[in-house]
């Protein structure tokens, strides 16, 4: 199904580098310190989840990955070099699927090539990527026809389409049904597996980050920190039940200080 | 012409139609109760002689137009019961049976009763008699106020949109030009006119230069706030899968403010038609709107109101042609007012 997308290069993910990385918002005059002193390295192909308490700033970072904001102090590197401006081959899944109201589904997924004028030659791709999150049926309908979770889908294809060396994925599941985001899951990783980008998912679900991570970041509540990592190296897929799951999930869940309520 | 009037269906006559009424009875009914009512129309005018003063030259020519409209709705009627394509006409048959009655009652009170002071309240068959004898001139008139309104409105909002999308975009634009579009916004373009008048070489043009100001403030304040309000989503999700500038403004920009310019091109249209009677009254001596005060000079009130019809139905007809527009270009949206 992901041929087309996964074809072209062998190893294809970027690294990551995150060196003492801090933000700071402006908010009704007093600074807001949002992530403070965030050191992190992710290697080419890997799957890193960064888990934390909602509000503590991990969109705030994945928007200073994607390079829409620039850092209060720090910096950021993808293969060495200096993240100063967004490039298609770092592709965001919000957490709102923001589609363009104005543009069928098709079209939307189509952003990405169009906006570098890939088009034409890369037309397939639009077919292959939609197929892929299980909107075939939909490529003409306009987005106040779909549901919740469709609209993620098809925010999710428009990323997918791009061929991204870096995947960012915001809370991309958090508006699913479960059902929906159990076969989401699923489809994440085979995808994540076959096509070898590196991906770089938030999320404030524990089990999500065990499932689909190779390594959790546990950030602290904000300022961020990055309180403690759990490198997760069963192979897919997992399960919820396994003995060896329900030990990390445990230990993740020390680390954000919620041993007792659980 | 009586025997017309006896063909009225009334609801206990149904089973006289036989066959069809099982089918469509409603539509038949409908559309013969129009037929009947022009009929009768017509016969009143051609029957009941006009207050003895009074002689309306194309009285039996009104008579026959009822008549012939009353025949072919008799005719739509029928073909309706075979014919889906006549069936639409049912729905207007209500319409057409109420406005046979404000025939009769105008009729009556003008030429046959002379209950309404003339020359203020001609009957119907003088603006008939308007629309065959001065065609010529109502034609020009409508040729040259709608040359006016097109020119005037198509610059205005051209010029209108482009400046709305400079200030919605860019800081520059925006510190320079709002403060002028504050401080001359709001003067009514009217307000303009002894000067446009003496300022530009002809009424035409100083006309269309009316038209265009009338038109371009809404279209600017509108597409400008349409442009401001463009969520900052969707530029994040534009700029991370490669956009440049140019597709921010073309393909992200100007689709999300086009609800707003809508709004923006309506309120100008309805500008630049007030600004368009004024322009033609005081300056321009052409278009509907000078013919309706030559023909007001004249105390010629038949073919004021026939200017009045055409100029109703002028502006209807662009409005009509804005909706059609905006009806394509924003098929995407939900719950649009049909017009
Ligand atoms: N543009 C902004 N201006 C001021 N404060 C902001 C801005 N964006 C986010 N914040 C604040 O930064 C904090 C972290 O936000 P965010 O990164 O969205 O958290 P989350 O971890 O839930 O994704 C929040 O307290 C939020 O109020
Ligand atoms: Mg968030």
């Amino acid at each position: 199904m992901v041929a087309a997308i996964a074809s072209d290069h062998a190893v294809r993910g970027s690294t990551l580098t995150l060196r003492e990385v801090s933000h700071r918002f402006n908010f009704e005059g007093q600074p807001l310190p949002v992530l403070d002193r965030i050191n992190l390295q992710v290697g080419r192909g890997e799957f890193v989840a960064l888990l934390g308490p909602s509000g503590c700033g991990k969109s705030t970072l994945l928007r200073l990955v994607a390079g829409l904001d620039t850092p209060t102090a720090g910096s950021l590197l993808t293969e060495g070099r200096k993240i100063e401006a967004p490039d298609p081959s770092r592709v965001v899944v919000f957490q709102d699927p923001t589609l363009y109201p104005w543009r069928t589904v098709w079209s939307n997924v189509a952003l990405g090539l169009e906006a570098r004028g890939l088009l034409r030659t890369h037309r397939g791709r639009i077919e292959d990527a939609l197929r892929l999150v299980g909107l075939t049926g939909f490529a003409n309908a306009y987005p106040h026809q779909l549901s919740g979770g469709m609209a993620q889908r098809a925010a999710l294809a428009r990323a997918l389409v791009n061929d991204p060396k870096l995947l960012i994925l915001d809370e991309p599941l958090g508006q699913l049904d479960s059902l929906t985001r159990i076969t989401m899951q699923a489809e994440l990783v085979s995808l994540w597996q076959r096509s070898s980008f590196t991906a770089l998912l938030v999320t404030h679900d524990v089990e999500e980050a065990l499932l689909l991570a190779g390594r959790v970041v546990v950030l602290s509540d904000r300022p961020a920190r990055i309180k403690a990592e759990v490198v997760n190296s069963q192979p897919y897929p997992r399960h919820r039940g396994d003995p060896h799951f329900v030990e990390l999930r445990r230990e993740v869940f020390e680390h954000l200080g919620l041993d007792e309520a659980w | 012409m009586s025997s017309v009037i006896d063909e009225v269906p009334r609801p206990s006559e149904k089973s006289g139609f036989g066959s069809f009424e099982s089918s469509t009875p409603r539509s038949l009914i409908g559309g013969l109760s129009a037929a009947a009512a022009w009929s009768m129309v017509a016969a009143l005018t051609a029957f009941w002689p006009d207050k003895l003063e009074s002689d309306w030259a194309y009285t039996g020519s009104f008579a026959i137009a009822c008549g012939v409209l009353a025949v072919a709705l008799a005719l739509a009627a029928f073909a309706g019961v075979r014919f889906v394509a006549f069936r639409r006409l049912q729905r207007l048959s209500p319409w057409l049976f109420a406005l046979a009655l404000f025939f009769v009652a105008w009729e009556a009170v003008t030429a046959k009763l002379g209950l309404l002071p003339l020359p203020f309240f001609p009957p119907p068959q003088a603006i008939l008699e308007v629309a065959i004898d001065d065609w010529g001139r109502l034609a020009e008139g409508i040729f040259a106020s709608a040359r006016l309104l097109a020119t005037g409105y198509f610059i205005g909002a051209t010029v209108g949109f482009v400046t709305g999308v400079a200030i919605g975009w860019s800081r520059l634009a925006g510190y320079w030009i709002h403060p002028v579009l504050r401080f001359i916004g709001p003067l009514p373009a009217t307000a303009w006119l002894p000067l446009a008048f003496f300022v530009f070489p002809s009424s035409f043009s100083a006309s269309i230069f009316l038209i265009a100001l009338a038109t371009g403030f809404p279209v600017t304040v509108l597409t400008w706030s349409g442009v401001a309000c463009v969520k900052s989503a969707y530029y994040d999700i534009a700029r991370t899968l490669g956009a440049t500038q140019r597709f921010l403004v073309f393909k992200v920009a100007i689709p999300a403010a086009l609800p707003h310019v809508f709004v923006g091109l309506f309120m100008g249209l309805g500008n630049s038609f007030a600004v368009l009677v004024v322009a033609e009254m005081l300056g321009v001596k052409a278009g509907l709107g000078w013919y309706l005060q030559w023909a007001q000079g004249w105390a010629a009130y038949a073919n004021m109101y026939a200017a009045l019809l055409l100029m109703a139905l002028l502006c209807s007809g662009l409005i009509t042609l804005l909706f059609r527009l905006r009806d394509r270009l924003l098929s995407w949206q939900k719950g649009l007012v049909r017009w």
